[in-house]
């Protein structure tokens, strides 16, 4: 049984990792390919009668394959195993994708795999506090680990696009653990505790992180537009709001079927 | 609904508790893997995922 639950919430998180994976392709794979055009330029070199830095402008000659995709032809060359993409060329000599594989082969791999993680977190996390994950609390349950994984760590790190400055790595994911760690805590001690010294505890553990402040990079100027990192944001935590719903509901539909079962 | 105490889960306890843990374990080996491990491989590889997520990246 333990085996089935396990696996009930594995599946719900492959469906969901498919979902996003499609998802990703309506807004932010294009805003990710539009901002690499600027990754690593001068911020402020634009050419005199245009809103395009010049870099951009020779860059897009030599390298069409980071142009934003237009439909159908790009989406062929992405399921395509032959062209093999590099998220930053040149910046990683070890690095490419695994297997030789094409960007988006890469995109739905790595969609999988965090989907089942996220899958299997949220079912532990409704096993440890005895709180099944059913159809009709199951896209509260998404809304939840959206809030606690996305939008509250957001607040301090919003999701940012390539080439943009950002402090140290590991200062962010650092921070960026123990604010979803807090947050999680906090918000079961908000929404699920009737006592109020519980609610006050846990708005007091979800403001916490960000009153110790994020980790800021000391210069903030950058070569990529910021329209495209604020569409970005909004894009990412939407898509990452879907995402969330998707694999509460699909997950509460498995388990309604497991107890069923059972 | 919330007065239905009872897991519909049909676990044990002792089964819930460890079902649970094994779950949190795996689902943070997962993530990591996909989101944050420091491998220029995994990196390229989950790239996009790694934007699109917020997870923090570079």
């Amino acid at each position: 049984m333990i085996v089935k639950t396990l696996l009930a919430a594995v599946v719900a998180g492959l469906i969901a990792g498919v979902f996003m994976t499609a998802a990703q392709q309506a807004r932010i794979v294009p805003l990710i390919l539009h901002a690499e055009q600027y990754e690593g330029k001068e911020p402020a070199s634009v050419i005199p009668g245009t809103d395009t830095p010049a870099a951009v402008q020779s860059e897009n000659h030599e390298h069409s394959s980071l142009a934003p995709p237009s439909f159908p032809t790009d989406i062929l060359d992405a399921l395509s195993p032959v062209t093999p993409a590099h998220a930053h060329e040149g910046e990683h000599d070890d690095g490419g994708i695994m297997f030789g594989m094409s960007r988006f082969s890469g995109t739905l791999i790595a969609n999988l795999v965090a989907g089942a993680g996220f899958g299997l977190l949220l079912a532990g996390v409704s096993m440890l506090i005895a709180r099944p994950v059913t159809l009709s609390n199951g896209a509260l349950w998404g809304a939840f680990g959206w809030l606690a994984i996305h939008l509250l760590p957001a607040i301090g790190l919003p999701p940012e696009l390539p080439g943009f400055p950002a402090a140290d790595l590991g200062d962010r994911q650092a921070w960026w653990m123990a604010t979803i760690a807090l947050s999680s805590v906090g918000l079961y001690l908000l929404a699920l505790r009737p006592e109020i010294a519980a609610k006050i505890i846990g708005l007091l553990l979800i403001a916490a992180p960000h009153v110790y402040g994020a980790p800021q990079p000391a210069d903030l100027s950058s070569a990529v537009p910021a329209v495209l990192g604020a569409e970005f944001a909004v894009a990412a935590l939407a898509t990452a709001l879907a995402f969330w719903i998707v694999l509460g509901i699909v997950s509460g539909i498995l388990n309604d079927r497991l107890a069923r079962m059972a | 609904m919330a007065t239905s105490k009872v897991s519909s889960v049909p676990l044990s306890l002792n089964d819930r508790i460890t079902a649970g843990i094994l779950a949190l374990l795996i689902g943070s080996f997962l993530v990591f893997g996909a989101g944050l491990a420091n491998s220029a491989v995994l990196h390229d590889t989950a790239h996009d995922v790694r934007h699109s997520l917020g997870f923090p990246c570079h």
